[in-house]
């Protein structure tokens, strides 16, 4: 505690708030960004089993995961407070009885969230 | 009177940083494989290196000993080239599940599309590409046809993600210095927010080609572009953190010089070494993960980083910057360390000299 006074008083003296917005002379940027965790879990509304294959794809950016055989994603994006997924059937042979599907999340806070999400039969 | 109470203030700073220590920025060179034979490659790198990759585990044993992780702290994937590796996307991941973020530097050769949603899918937030000049001169120091369409790519896609702190670095040489305009003008109209430039210092390949070294004269030229356009804040560029470059100190970067390897950056490298930037000579490595308790390491030993007096020696003995300067970036001493490899100080004010002369 005592040592971040002292740091604190020192980054004041000096006039400057870039003093530890350092990089390595061969490194990368400091990430000061912030982002979100998504996770979740796709299933048929019907049977109610896992649909393996789903693409999830955040409207803002090029991001999309494929669900695994559990139905499960999970990735990081730009954390923002509000946040448009899109569920679509990119395998055309085993889920083609399902209809893509638009989610919009508002007011987001949390680091981390869970979706889950029930693809209905078109 | 304010510049030297700044100054003053940072020396202060400086002094209490190296006693916390706080390891923010931990660089893992997580393979030395490379898919480029580039003509300046400090670190020997080659396509059929003599390591293999350090497995992923071995990595998170190591950083497992971390206690208190300090705010903000990232790993720095470094090679060779970080994306030769299939599981670094698992490697992110992990890190993350930790608490702790990550970061890369790579060539650009491998990054396409694909490539870069799977990492930001696996939450990395930072990254550095190189771009060496125009497509001729960049081709050339990459010693591979192809690079510049390559780089151009991983860099217009690296630009359109506002997740990354994304930053273009540029080794200047003989061939690109007369085109840093046509560079800044080119990453620009790219949307690149940042460009960092620093020059080549003459270890590994880079020491057999007179072609990659800025003369004295050359190098001043640098330090005026850099001034010159940073006033225009079209992009944020500045002079890499490599050396202490005296009267443009407050002029070509955010801050002053300040070395900061081993005082609050790390590094793991290839061989289980635990050292600090991975670019400074080997024998400065304080253990070995293999063999010792990497925090232990990191928190008890590296005396040499914390307490730069022994760089009191050779040119930097009776030098008066030297208590800004404190024997400029760790990466200029080699072999017997008995002297500085590379004075950025003394480059400046000899051509200074010379041009007052000639007026």
């Amino acid at each position: 505690m005592k040592r971040n006074w002292i740091r604190t008083i020192i980054k004041g003296l000096s006039f400057t708030s870039v003093m530890f917005v350092f990089q390595a002379c061969y490194g990368t940027p400091q990430d000061y960004g912030l982002d979100i965790l998504v996770e979740g879990q796709v299933k048929s509304k019907t049977s109610g089993l896992p649909l393996k294959g789903i693409k999830v794809s955040e409207s803002h950016n090029l991001q999309h995961e494929i669900t695994d055989e559990n139905g499960k994603f999970s990735f990081y994006t730009e954390f923002r407070d509000s946040l448009s997924f899109q569920f679509q059937n990119v395998d055309s042979v085993q889920n083609s009885q399902y209809a893509d599907k638009d989610t919009l999340l508002t007011g987001i806070a949390d680091s981390r969230l869970f979706l889950a999400i029930m693809m209905e039969e078109k | 009177m304010i510049s030297s109470l700044k100054r003053y203030a940072f020396r202060k700073f400086k002094t209490a940083e190296a006693e916390i220590h706080e390891l923010n920025y931990l660089f893992w060179e997580c393979t030395t494989r490379c898919n480029l034979n580039c003509i300046h490659c400090g670190s020997d790198c080659s396509k059929d290196s003599v390591y293999r990759d350090m497995p992923a585990d071995d990595f998170f044993r190591a950083i497992d000993t971390i206690k208190d992780i300090p705010q903000n702290f990232t790993v720095v994937f470094t090679g060779g080239e970080p994306l030769l590796r299939n599981d670094l996307e698992f490697c992110g991941k992990e890190l993350r599940k930790r608490g702790f973020k990550w970061s890369m530097v790579t060539n650009g050769h491998l990054y396409d599309e694909q490539r870069h949603i799977s990492l930001l899918n696996a939450g990395i937030g930072a990254l550095t590409i190189s771009l060496d000049g125009l497509k001729e001169s960049h081709n050339w120091l990459r010693n591979n046809t192809k690079s510049f369409e390559k780089v151009v790519n991983a860099i217009e896609l690296a630009a359109s993600s506002n997740r990354i702190n994304f930053d273009v670095v540029t080794c200047v040489n003989q061939k690109n210095l007369k085109e840093l305009g046509q560079i800044r003008d080119l990453l620009i109209s790219k949307n690149v927010k940042a460009w960092r430039l620093f020059t080549i210092i003459p270890i590994g390949r880079a020491a057999q080609n007179p072609d990659l070294l800025l003369t004295d004269h050359q190098f001043l030229e640098l330090m005026n572009f850099i001034t010159d356009h940073r006033k225009n804040k079209e992009i944020d560029m500045k002079f890499s953190c490599e050396g202490y470059v005296g009267k443009y100190e407050p002029l070509v970067r955010d801050s002053y010089f300040f070395c900061r390897a081993g005082i609050n950056i790390g590094s793991v490298l290839i061989d289980g070494s635990i050292s600090a930037c991975p670019n400074i000579d080997r024998s400065f490595s304080q253990g070995n993960i293999y063999t010792d308790n990497f925090y232990e390491v990191w928190q008890n030993r590296f005396q040499p980083f914390r307490n730069r007096e022994w760089t009191k020696i050779g040119q930097c003995e009776n030098c008066k910057e030297y208590k800004d300067c404190q024997g400029n970036g760790l990466h200029n001493w080699h072999g017997n360390k008995q002297n500085v490899l590379v004075c950025h100080h003394k480059k400046i004010e000899k051509t200074a000299t010379i041009l007052n002369k000639t007026k």
